[in-house]
């Protein structure tokens, strides 16, 4: 006869950058509704299917595994994070927009219209977080907000020290992008677009092409 | 009015009297009529019971359904603030004193680098020699102090008996004496001579943790220990104040002689000092002070030092020696109950969970029954804004067949 494991998993929690500055900054702001889960540093391909001592071993691998330590970057925890979905599902809820690399020309704008496929309503009440990882490039507006407003997650992209201060992170159902004016190279951005229901994610790579300006020779010719 | 008297004897439509045994008040030919309509209103009773039942249950199961429905496609779970939140448990959490949570300093060195002036007040004791070991760090302070200035030079020349000695005396006892008081008192009498040990603050974080303190100084061998296993502090205007007597806590706490143990000094755990009476080591015959107008060779800090460093090295066996510390701190944690059903949390936004651009699982097998591995745990507000996380220290199984219980704590 043995014991049954009647043991409760406990765990120490680190309050991240965003964590810190709301407590400090008092008025109530630090309140924890909800949580979510994650898999970040899982890889499934060490999910063996062929292992030859049967299933209960498929996930050896992965279970073996040591974790690493929770670091304060919200930016960098819980990108991918896991979902509930009906049992039977075999395809995971995509966030798509068509298409992953733009061009455009100074003053120019695309209108994104992020769509959940695989899951009918995914993401329909709290939209999307779009992240413009360069503000220098362009700009970016939520044109349609979502009907719940108040959504925007925290940013998970490693976006770096230089260009933090430049990022811009907009919540809603649809997105504006409007292009700066490039005057000595070709610049390039990134919009992450992160289902803030479903947690799918996709890029959007923006290239905004560099200004002509015509010399005086060119006009007399 | 038969059939009102059956039911004032019967007890209503709803008694549950055997049919016809209500009917006292009622003529006979009367009975079979109201034995029928009393098992019709029965049988109607149990049938919008019944269809009661069916709506009440399919309500449940809708609601159930509905629940079910709105989790998925969703990564956030709500906490329930009733039975998922614990907050603000106050914990107090002891831990070593010294270098690596230990909580014994078995060595006692000083730093080249004191100046003459720092010197003539106090020295700074390490655990390492600071002089050659890169992270050596200072443990705690030793000074010596006289009420009238005795033991050390008037560094000012006014003659004005403006000595370091005088300074700490005054210093400590404007920091721990009521305003009135300019003394310390040991055992009931007055002392004009004092070591102070002042612990690092980053060491004893809120307060020294009483019960688990001991000073060893030698030749002759003395422990001791301040008097919490017996006594109640006292509350003066520095916080607790315990005395220190003579005992140790190797192997549980022991006051020597503790019909009468010998008192050598009192500690103040919230300020990390202790006091100790310069007399009662004197007549312990450990060293003598200097008096007088001069530092003495070696200074009263040295004499003290040495000591300490005997203390340590001239254990008896059985004991630790040296100083033995822990400090006190008191932690206000919020604990979080994360549960995850089984219908709950079992596919995954990981890249590697699906092959190609449709989100397609990545082995068949997943199809009716995913595999999914927790590794971190985020805890969100209303915005979506991660506020605090917690990782797991191995990935834990989550699949339809399987529910988990993971519990966050949170220290503020």
């Amino acid at each position: 006869m043995g014991y049954l494991n009647n043991s409760t998993i406990t765990v120490d929690a680190i309050l991240t950058k965003r964590g810190r500055e709301l407590l400090a900054r008092g008025r109530n702001e630090f309140n924890i509704t909800q949580f979510a889960l994650a898999d970040d540093e899982i890889d499934y391909d060490l999910y063996n299917t062929e292992h030859p001592l049967g299933t209960a071993y498929y996930g050896s691998a992965i279970e073996n595994m040591p974790v690493l330590e929770a670091l304060p970057d919200e930016t960098q925890m819980m990108k991918y994070k896991l979902v509930t979905l009906p049992k039977g599902t075999a395809n995971i809820p995509v966030v798509s927009i068509g298409q992953s690399a733009i061009s455009l020309e100074n003053g120019q704008s695309y209108v994104i219209r992020p769509e959940t496929v695989n899951f009918s309503g995914g993401n329909s009440r709290f939209g999307y977080t779009a992240i413009l990882s360069d503000s220098d490039v362009g700009t970016i507006s939520a044109t349609r907000s979502a009907p719940n407003r108040s959504a925007i997650a925290s940013a998970p992209q490693f976006i770096g020290d230089g260009e933090a201060a430049q990022s811009i992170t907009v919540a809603g159902v649809e997105f504006e992008f409007v292009a700066k004016p490039q005057l000595l190279a070709d610049a390039t951005a990134t919009i992450l677009l992160i289902g803030n229901e479903t947690g799918g994610r996709t890029t959007l790579t923006v290239t905004v092409k560099k200004v002509q300006v015509m010399t005086a020779a060119a006009i007399s010719k | 009015m038969p059939i009102a008297g059956t039911y004032g004897y019967g007890g209503g439509p709803g008694g549950s009297g055997p049919a016809g045994s209500g009917g006292v008040g009622g003529a006979n030919n009367f009975t079979p009529s109201v034995s029928r309509i009393r098992r019709t209103n029965n049988v109607a009773t149990a049938q919008v019971q019944q269809l009661a039942t069916q709506l009440a249950d399919q309500i449940v199961r809708e609601r159930e359904i509905a629940t079910i429905q709105a989790r998925n496609g969703r990564v956030f779970t709500t906490f329930n603030p009733a039975d998922d939140v614990l907050p603000n448990r106050v914990e107090t959490v002891t831990r070593g004193l010294f270098s690596d949570g230990s909580g014994s300093m078995l060595s006692f060195f000083t730093s080249s680098t004191a100046t003459t002036a720092q010197l003539s007040y106090f020295y700074e004791l390490f655990d390492k020699d600071p002089d050659t070991v890169n992270n050596a760090a200072p443990m705690l302070s030793i000074a010596y102090g006289h009420f009238n200035g005795s033991g050390s030079t008037d560094t000012t020349g006014n003659l004005n008996n403006d000595t370091p000695s005088r300074a700490v005396y005054k210093q400590y006892a404007q920091t721990l004496l009521a305003p009135n008081d300019n003394k310390f008192t040991i055992n009931g009498t007055d002392t004009d001579s004092i070591y102070a040990l002042t612990f690092n603050r980053a060491r004893f974080r809120e307060k020294l943790d009483p019960g688990n303190f001991e000073i060893n100084l030698s030749a002759p061998y003395i422990s001791i220990i301040d008097d919490s296993s017996v006594s109640s502090a006292t509350e003066g205007e520095a916080g607790k104040v315990y005395n220190l007597i003579s005992g140790s806590i190797d192997g549980g706490t022991s006051i020597y002689n503790s019909a009468d143990p010998t008192y050598y000094g009192l500690l103040y755990p919230q300020h990390g000092i202790a006091i100790l009476n310069a007399d009662a080591i004197n007549s312990a015959g450990i060293f003598t002070p200097a008096t007088g107008t001069s530092e003495g060779t070696p200074d009263n800090r040295a004499l003290l030092h040495t000591a300490l460093k005997s203390g340590s090295t001239n254990a008896p066996a059985g004991k630790t020696g040296g100083i033995q510390a822990r400090s006190s701190e008191q932690v206000k944690s919020t604990y979080f109950f994360v549960r995850v059903k089984n219908a709950e949390y079992n596919y995954s936004n990981n890249p590697s969970f699906s092959s190609g651009s449709l989100g397609a699982l990545r082995y068949a097998t997943f199809v009716n029954d995913p595999q999914v591995y927790i590794t971190s745990v985020g805890l969100y507000n209303d915005r979506g804004e991660l506020l605090a996380v917690a990782k797991l220290s191995q990935p834990l199984l989550k699949a339809f067949t399987r529910e988990a219980l993971i519990k966050v704590k949170l220290d503020f």
